[in-house]
């Protein structure tokens, strides 16, 4: 016994050595490999992470005539990760990265990625499509990366189309009609159950506290006419919460709240459940991103619901009571690619790195990212839109999932909602192209009352350094004067905390980049 | 046989021990203990290694550090972060934030195995033991996101069990949205606590009271002591050992609050009271990148966490206890 | 291992003379006890119900301890993911490898740390209690574990986390409690100190080993930081990168609401693989009970 457990345990021991000696000879350089033509990524991975070898990379490294190695990191920990690369100098040479998270503006200000700001003009696929977004995606005037083209304009009501049938109202195009879509739904008992047991507006709570996040507050207020996050008073660039629309807002809120008309649970109802009170009927309207409504109608069809395209209806945004109709828009990017100085060391490979993001950025490589092999697993119809196809098979599924959990990420122009330059996807059901029909229309409609946050190109020193912290103020006053916990004397001087926080210097700060930003 | 129970087993061994060394010279100790200290050598390269050859990091919360820069080129800025830290507005409210969820920890959760453990060990039909052991260990394997989740689950104000049962059996419709109130966030975050870890630390406190000789109950037994006496008598002095180097060890954790639970459990209502150290790193420091920051709380941390060890021990020392060392 | 048969019969014997008040206990621990494991594992069949159930379901349901309709979909999906399944070996094998690595480093240097004579003991275990409170931080680690070559290494999961200062200072306190009259005997045998800790000290602690051993498995089965951070090559990714990546709620991604292309995998194929997360590593449990029912003496005086 004793004698074979002192042979298991050497053994142990001298594995143990053996594997340390031979990984501290095999160890070292990985770092500072500069073959042309190979180019390295880092981006974020949603699901599973794509096989080299697979179909879908396969076909993609054929397209470009060049290797790729993408380091593909779980979505949930890319900061942390993003980090220790930064450290070690094993940094891959594109990395996609938010251009306005403070620890790539410090270090992009300290010069660890390439400043493309007048570069990209020669790339003719790389040229910014739209100046504004491509400003609204620098740090201060200054481009650190190729900005990925998101929708410009997603904002939009969700409602229970069964219902307003139901209550007799049409589909609200003002906010007053909102309310009274909103009071019908809790009062005249739109499911028909008997109890009075349910509410007009789902709010969750918001996983960012922060101010202007996209949340249906900061919609709400835009809608009332307050700034979008920043907007210009008497000369002067402004936060939205210092305008008496944001207070006008949240008291029109409160006033929901107070009579039921939202649900009970709205500070702490969990995101992922956001759809469920809609479904099960207990909430009859979602103020979020235009393709909820597809969620929503996956959830009826599921259940096996014949008449599921009968039970969604989707409107734009509302004008306020004098008539005056302000549309909450995105920041039309999302992330950007940047590029390393240090594994891109010299001007003719940053070319050669470009060359090959601009072969990427074309129609066929942007396909390739969104949608995958045409005739593998989708067709094009009408010329314009993709349909998946053998969709049970196995191989098929994993180009699928190779697009949707991970090459997607790599696409600038556009996404398979949008299209973009590559095909917009949808699902080959009537009521799915109706709504996205609509949506089309909205989007047109709601595009010409939209207002922009006008201190999107600028990132304040003050807000890099105190803004997480302050931010969060506005937030969870907010939440808070809504709940009841603090009144309107009280949501000033949480206003007021802000301010005097660093708030004041922000503002100051702002207006001044602004100023300096080119015209 | 009396006599053998009240004697503490260390009376018995320090006779027997050799002296401690101190006066030996080294050579001689080392030529003795050759074959003691060869089996340091593993673990203390480990240590040297993996832990102390990082250390240098913590000179950070001096800095103001930038990964891209490196410890050499970041520049230097003395106390700043620290001073950020203590001047603060939050400061004191983050340390009795922290300090309050810390002692109802020891107070509950801590204690709460213990009390599970001597349950079971009480417990005399074998399968029901097992059974029992073996399905209040399961939570600690289901991460804090699905902890948040199910007792969502359990509390939601809308639709929630809780809101269910009121309402059906008490006619109460109020609603109440426990997690989103000052008054229910600690309570929450115990209850959560005790649900995931109790089981779990259960098992170190069985391992202990595995390890009682039979013949002491045998022996108590034939003395005339009763379930009670015995268990004060022999099982409590069995695993009292145990309890008290947790208990110095855990003193050591008393700032650290866990940050995905408090993280995912915060509300902008609750915020108040939710609010640590570890949760207020995460956005100055993390979210902001400021690694300099986020190590100058860590630094704190630890010298807190060291004051806190060393003084514990010293405590169970003093009461007659061993203590770590 | 024959003790054992014998004190169970004696341990029955017990409950005869049992007094009232002994019996009124024993009722209330039952009753109490039941109750405890009852309040734990309801929860927990509604994560495996949930598993089996349809996405309308969990959507329409708050709470239930049995789907309406089985749908095994969740499970089909993360089975028919090309990578679960060798993430799920690979997992299992650095688990196996590393718990032994951990319990041996663990075991060895505990034993000499127990010798109070030993001189320098003191100083050691200073050094040890300072790193429990102390760090250098994930940077700094990391940039070492990078020296080492040890980056896409299985072992990079393994050696960093080698010995768990707060299990070393539990063992060592453990290895104090032993009589000592067993090995004062070896030694006159003619032992060294190793072979008492080989021959004497190591067979004694069985259920303390199962108990560590368990430990141990769970902390490398359940890591994530780890293989996140040293492991870049995807077809080395241990199970728990897939188990965040599909349940996660994301601090981050808070900041990055506003692109929500992506969606989310549904409520079912969450609740499935904690499910099929947990099971494999809750089989070790059973193995380890078998150690703490025979106690250390019975066991070891034998030997």
């Amino acid at each position: 016994m004793s004698a074979s457990r002192r042979r298991r345990l050497l053994a142990g021991v001298l594995t143990l050595t053996a594997a340390l000696t031979a990984s501290a000879c095999s160890g070292g350089g990985e770092a500072a490999q500069s073959d042309p033509n190979t180019i390295t990524f880092m981006a974020k991975l949603f699901g599973t992470a794509p096989e080299p070898t697979g179909e879908l990379q396969q076909a993609i490294e054929k397209f470009l005539g060049k290797k790729i190695k993408v380091t593909w990191v779980p979505n949930a920990e890319y900061t942390e990760k993003m980090n220790v690369t930064l450290a070690s100098d094993s940094i891959p040479q594109v990395v996609v990265v938010d251009p306005k998270m403070p620890a790539f503006v410090k270090a992009a200000q300290a010069g660890a990625f390439w400043d493309l700001t007048d570069k990209l003009d020669k790339y003719p696929n790389l040229k910014p499509t739209d100046a504004q977004t491509a400003l609204n995606a620098s740090v201060n005037g200054k481009t650190y990366g190729l900005y990925r083209m998101r929708p410009l304009l997603r904002s939009a009501i969700i409602i229970r189309k069964d219902w307003l049938e139901k209550v007799g109202l049409k589909e609200p195009t003002t906010v007053d009609e909102f309310y009274e879509v909103a009071k019908a739904f809790t009062e005249k008992d739109p499911d028909g159950n008997g109890k009075k047991d349910t509410y007009g507006l789902i709010i969750p709570k918001w996983p960012s506290s922060s101010y202007a996040s996209a949340s249906p507050y900061d919609v709400v207020e835009t809608w009332f006419g307050a700034p979008n996050g920043w907007g210009e008073r008497d000369g002067k660039v402004v936060p939205g919460f210092d305008t008496p629309e944001f207070i006008e807002a949240n008291k029109f809120l409160k006033k929901m709240v107070d009579e039921g008309l939202i649900n009970p649970d709205f500070a702490t109802l969990d995101t992922a459940k956001w759809n469920e009170p809609f479904f099960h009927g207990r909430g009859g309207m979602i103020i979020d991103v235009n393709i909820r409504s597809r969620q929503v109608l996956d959830l009826f069809r599921e259940n096996g619901d014949k008449d599921y395209g009968d039970k969604v209806t989707m409107v734009g945004n509302l004008a306020r009571s004098d008539g005056k109709k302000f549309s909450y828009p995105f920041t039309g990017y999302a992330d950007s690619l940047a590029i390393s100085k240090q594994s891109v060391r010299t001007e003719a490979e940053l070319d050669n790195v470009l060359k090959t993001l601009d072969k990427l950025a074309t129609k066929e490589g942007q396909v390739l990212l969104q949608n995958g092999i045409e005739g593998r697993n989708f067709k094009v119809d009408n010329g314009d839109t993709a349909t998946l196809i053998n969709v049970d098979d196995p191989a098929v599924r994993t180009v699928q999932d190779n697009v949707d959990d991970a090459f997607t990420q790599l696409s600038t122009k556009g996404t398979m909602d949008i299209g973009g330059i590559a095909y917009q996807r949808i699902p080959p059901f009537q009521p799915y192209r109706d709504i996205i029909d609509k949506q089309k229309k909205l989007v047109e409609e709601d595009l010409k009352t939209a207002v922009h946050n006008v201190a999107l190109p600028v990132v304040a020193p003050t807000q890099v350094e105190k803004g997480p912290q302050i931010d969060k103020i506005i937030g969870d006053a907010r939440v808070k004067f809504l709940s009841g916990a603090i009144d309107e004397a009280g949501l000033k001087a949480e206003i007021q905390k802000w301010h005097d926080g660093g708030g004041t210097q922000i503002i100051t700060e702002v207006n001044d980049l602004l100023a300096k930003l080119p015209k | 046989m009396a006599t053998d129970l009240a004697t503490p087993p260390t009376a018995a061994r320090k006779s027997t021990r050799p002296k401690r060394a101190d006066k030996v010279p080294l050579g001689m100790a080392v030529l003795r203990y050759r074959w003691l200290y060869l089996m340091l050598v593993p673990g203390v390269a480990y240590f040297a290694i993996f832990k102390y050859l990082p250390m240098y990091g913590v000179t950070i919360a001096f800095q103001d550090y930038l990964p891209f820069l490196g410890y050499s080129g970041s520049p230097w800025v003395g106390l700043k972060h620290f001073e950020q830290l203590f001047s603060g507005p939050d400061f004191a409210r983050l340390l009795a934030n922290t300090l309050i969820l810390a002692a109802l920890h020891i107070l509950f959760v801590f204690t709460a195995p213990v009390i599970v453990a001597l349950m079971l060990n009480e417990l005399r039909v074998n399968i029901l033991k097992r059974s029992i052991q073996s399905l209040i260990y399961i939570p600690h394997f289901l991460s804090w996101t699905i902890v948040a989740a199910l007792t969502y689950v359990l509390f939601a104000a809308d639709f929630g069990v809780i809101a269910g049962w009121m309402r059906d059996l008490l006619g109460d419709t109020t609603k109440i949205d426990y997690m989103a109130q000052e008054q229910w966030f600690r309570e929450i975050v115990i209850m959560q606590q005790l649900w995931k870890m109790t089981g779990w630390g259960t098992i170190i406190y069985l391992a202990a009271l595995a390890g009682v000789d039979p013949n002491l109950y045998e022996a108590a037994r034939m003395d005339g002591a009763g379930r009670f006496r015995q268990l004060w008598h022999v099982t409590l002095p069995a695993i009292r050992p145990t309890v008290v180097v947790m208990a110095i060890l855990a003193s050591g954790n008393l700032l650290d609050s866990g940050f995905e639970q408090i993280w995912l459990m915060t509300t902008s209502l609750n915020r108040e009271v939710a609010e640590v150290f570890d949760t207020y790193v995460y956005y100055a420091g993390v979210q902001n990148g400021n690694f300099s920051y986020s190590t100058a709380v860590g630094l704190f941390k630890g010298v807190a966490g060291v004051i806190l060890i060393f003084g514990s021990n010293w405590l169970a020392k003093r009461m007659g206890q061993r203590g770590l060392f | 291992m024959t003790t054992m048969t014998e004190t169970k019969p004696k341990k029955l014997a017990v409950e005869h003379h049992g007094s009232a008040g002994s019996r009124v206990f024993d009722v209330l621990n039952v009753v109490a006890l039941v109750g405890l494991a009852l309040i734990t594992v309801l929860p927990l069949i509604y994560v495996l119900a949930a598993s089996l159930a349809s996405e309308p379901e969990i959507a329409a349901r708050p709470f239930f301890l049995w789907p309406e309709k089985v749908v095994t979909e969740a499970y089909e999906y993360i089975f028919a993911t090309p990578t679960f399944i060798r993430s799920l070996l690979t997992t299992v094998v650095v688990t196996a490898v590393g718990m032994v690595v951990q319990v041996m480093l663990t075991f060895t240097m505990a034993y000499p740390l127990a010798k109070r004579y030993l001189p320098g003991r003191t100083l050691v275990l200073n050094l040890v209690i300072f790193t429990m409170v102390f760090s250098g931080g994930m940077i700094p680690t990391y940039l070492v574990v990078r020296d080492l070559g040890l980056l896409d290494s299985y072992w990079a999961l393994i050696l960093p986390l080698a010995i768990n200062p707060f299990y070393l200072i539990i063992v060592k306190s453990f290895f104090q409690e032993l009589p000592q009259a067993l090995e004062e005997a070896a030694r006159i045998d003619g032992c060294n100190e190793m072979g008492v800790f080989l021959k004497i000290v190591l067979p004694l602690s069985k259920p303390i080993i199962a108990t560590f051993s368990l430990f141990y498995a769970v902390a490398i089965w359940n890591d994530y930081m780890s293989p996140l951070l040293y492991i870049s090559d995807p077809d080395k990714w241990t199970l728990q990168i897939l188990v965040r990546q599909l349940i996660a709620t994301d601090p981050a991604a808070a900041l990055s609401q506003m692109d929500r292309t992506w969606v989310p995998p549904e409520q079912g194929v969450k609740f499935a693989i904690i499910v099929i997360a947990t099971l494999p590593i809750l089989f070790f449990y059973p193995f380890l009970q078998k150690h703490f029912a025979k106690g250390v003496l019975i066991g070891g005086v034998k030997e």
